[in-house]
């Protein structure tokens, strides 16, 4: 939980913090119902007496950054998720402070005393073997009361499949396992990991690795000097724009660098030196490899923090960036090219998904059918394909015939047609009639006559406003198509 | 797409050569401009077909009416293709950014009303992010400086169909280039749709004379010129 002190909320008024789903609300609209996490459309409409504010991770990054302190001031190298999640590699800290229960209550209370008390201002903490299954025993904790786990093993079995979304497996994937029976990560571990690397690929195998506890150490590895990226400035950066171009650049400096290696990071470690006081450095981890843009955006926000906060006096004279934790997925070459892409893509169709709702992001397979409306099997995006009805193989006599029109109305829309001696002469379009230059037709469309359909004729239709798809059924015109 | 022949009087520029004007460029917004029927939805989705080749396209569809049957005879992937159907002005802005931050490729109707300094900041975003974006206009014209290049439709010529015989084969679509990516030069060429794809056969009108003719086949009787 992350306390909600937004400069721009209306004082007094009731508040939504989100993007694609709630980062963050005040008391009275999670009262409503509205969790964490929650859809932001089905936030909206348990608590429509909220204003809603977009997130701004930046800021959010700024106001964490003294927690993070306090952190590191007890152990050394914390790794930073987001605003309000870091990993500690605790092993050395453990050794140093006397016990696990002593070093979680030393941070809890560390932290706890530099927040203070209320809503949302709890603080979660939990020990466990690897940052997948601390994480889950952290949000499993009670506030101010550390969770350690004994056995890492039997907790990852008990949890439930939901663990899994933040950032390992999609909404489809998660489905598709509870349709075959699975609900715990333990029912998971169960199968067999080459039967699901051979149905759901490097999705499953990534489920099904921390289902059985093989999560990725927090340790960072050793890696080439050569891939660690530095900027030097001899006039101090101490204008946020200048910080900002710098981060887009060391960013894109240091992933192309690693692409030439077929590498991608899942941990990078952000240093600053200043030209007064001492060098702050910072470690982020993702679950997915690093791209670009997400990249640049934590260096950026790191940065800026540093800057707004006064960690960095006089200015920032050197900046570097380095790479751990390498994966070979930014060279995992697929249809839709590397991984990054698929992933970014995925998770801005997922973001339209979620302001359009589910059926504004559709996906088109090609199906059997005479006419244009009939030839597209549409299935809601990263959801099963709807089987096709009719065999687009198959010869399919009588079909109309291609170009196919680029704008197919999704049900017959009735048209004015003039026709003279049989032939169309004009047609209405909008307050106009246009004539007919030319047509072609008709062409018989015998309808099912035992399920009710007619008889119709398809005509395509040329007017100085371009081409389009006529159909007649007794004695009215309906425009199928248009050849725009 | 067929042979091509290419006969010219001055010489062809780079950037000609490649197809310039019918290609979608990272980071730079194509618009096109014309109404309905002038054959530009069907060349917007034309050119997601190379992209589509290596990654995701999204068309976002504000009518609901975009046919991916039209995008995949033009070349489209249709395992690459998604349609993402936006019919609430007040969304458009928000989903099209969502899309340009993440997709390689996107084509996009742009409602009418969308405020000009949203279409700016989805043009910056574009260039961030390197998306290659095609917009087709529903309402005016974008404002000036958000698109790379303007492709706007003259006029479109119909082939094969002939009052009751034969059906509609291919058309021409006679089109004026500008902006940037035309070099700040007003051309005009005409670009031919055999009903597989788009492909060209420019006429430039101006100094730089310049053809290129493809290898399909017309019949001149059967034509109906708009």
């Amino acid at each position: 939980m992350w306390s909600l002190t937004r400069p721009d909320a209306p004082p007094g008024n009731p508040v939504l913090v989100a993007d694609d789903r709630v980062t963050g609300a005040t008391p009275d609209v999670l009262a409503a119902g509205v969790t964490l996490g929650m859809p932001r459309r089905d936030a909206e409409a348990l608590a429509p007496f909220a204003t809603v504010l977009a997130r701004d991770v930046g800021e959010e990054t700024r106001r964490f950054e003294s927690v993070v302190g306090v952190i590191e001031d007890l152990i050394p190298r914390v790794e930073v998720v987001g605003p309000g999640l870091v990993f500690v590699a605790v092993a050395g800290a453990i050794r140093f402070y006397g016990g696990e229960d002593v070093l979680a209550r030393k941070v809890v209370d560390e932290v706890a005393g530099h927040v203070g008390s209320g809503p949302g201002r709890e603080v979660l903490v939990g020990i466990a073997d690897g940052p997948f299954a601390a994480r889950w025993a952290a949000a499993q904790s009670s506030p101010g009361e550390p969770l350690i786990v004994e056995d890492t093993l039997s907790f990852l079995r008990s949890l439930d499949l939901e663990s899994l979304r933040e950032g390992v497996a999609s909404d489809s994937l998660i489905a598709t396992f509870r349709w075959l029976g699975v609900t715990t990560l333990g029912d998971l571990a169960e199968f067999p990991r080459e039967a699901l690397a051979t149905r759901f690929g490097n999705e499953g195998v990534l489920a099904h690795r921390l289902a059985s506890g093989e999560d990725r150490s927090a340790l960072p590895r050793e890696i080439p000097e050569e891939l660690a990226v530095e900027m030097e400035f001899e006039d101090p950066l101490e204008h946020i724009d200048a910080v900002a171009f710098a981060a887009r650049n060391i960013s894109e400096r240091m992933l192309s660098r690693l692409r030439s290696n077929g590498v991608a990071p899942h941990q990078v470690s952000i240093l600053a030196e200043p030209d007064l006081g001492t060098v702050r450095e910072r470690i982020w981890r993702s679950a997915d490899p690093f791209t670009e843009h997400a990249l640049t955006d934590r260096v950026w926000w790191q940065l800026r923090a540093w800057v707004e906060s006064g960690g960095v006096p006089g200015g920032i004279v050197r900046i570097r960036i380095a790479p751990f934790d390498l994966s070979g997925e930014g060279r995992q070459l697929g249809v839709f090219g590397d991984e990054s892409t698929r992933i970014e893509t995925e998770r801005a169709l997922a973001r339209a998904q979620a302001l359009l709702g589910p059926d504004g992001v559709l996906e088109g397979r090609p199906q059997g059918g005479r006419m244009p409306a009939e030839r597209v099997a549409w299935s809601r995006w990263n959801e099963p394909e709807t089987p096709a009805d009719r065999d687009p193989t198959a010869p399919w006599p009588g079909a109309t015939p291609k170009p196919s029109p680029a704008l197919v109305p999704p049900r017959l829309q009735p048209i004015e047609v003039e026709w003279d001696g049989g032939m169309p002469s004009r047609v209405r379009l909008g307050t106009r009639w246009e004539p007919v230059l030319t047509w072609s037709g008709p062409w018989r469309l015998s309808g099912r006559w035992w399920a009710g359909e007619r008889d119709a004729d398809r005509y395509q239709l040329v007017t100085s406003a371009g081409a389009m798809l006529c159909v007649v059924a007794d004695g009215k015109s309906y425009l199928a198509g248009v050849y725009d | 797409m067929g042979k091509l022949e290419v006969d010219l009087t001055t010489p062809l520029t780079e950037k000609r050569e490649g197809f310039g004007y019918l290609r979608l460029e990272p980071g730079k917004i194509t618009e096109l401009v014309g109404d309905t029927g002038s054959g530009l939805t069907r060349l917007g989705l034309s050119l997601l077909a190379e992209p589509s080749k290596t990654g995701p396209v999204v068309v976002v569809d504000t009518r609901g009416w975009i046919s991916p049957e039209a995008a995949w005879e033009t070349g489209v992937e249709a395992e690459s293709l998604v349609i993402v159907r936006c019919n609430e002005q007040p969304l458009w802005t928000r989903v099209t950014a969502a899309l340009l931050e993440g997709v390689p490729a996107v084509f996009a109707e742009v409602p009418a009303g969308i405020n000009e300094h949203e279409l700016r900041r989805l043009a910056a975003l574009a260039r961030a992010r390197k998306t290659m974006v095609a917009f087709r206009s529903m309402g005016s014209r974008l404002p000036s400086g958000v698109s790379h290049l303007r492709l706007r439709s003259l006029g479109v010529t119909w082939e094969g169909a002939d009052r009751g015989h034969g059906k509609l084969k291919g058309r021409r679509l006679v089109l004026e280039a500008s902006g940037r990516g035309a070099a700040g030069v007003t051309r005009r060429f005409e670009a031919e749709d055999g009903g597989r794809g788009i492909f060209t056969v420019v006429e430039d009108e101006g100094k730089d004379t310049l053809r290129l003719v493809s290898d399909v086949v017309f019949d001149p009787s059967r034509r109906a010129t708009g």
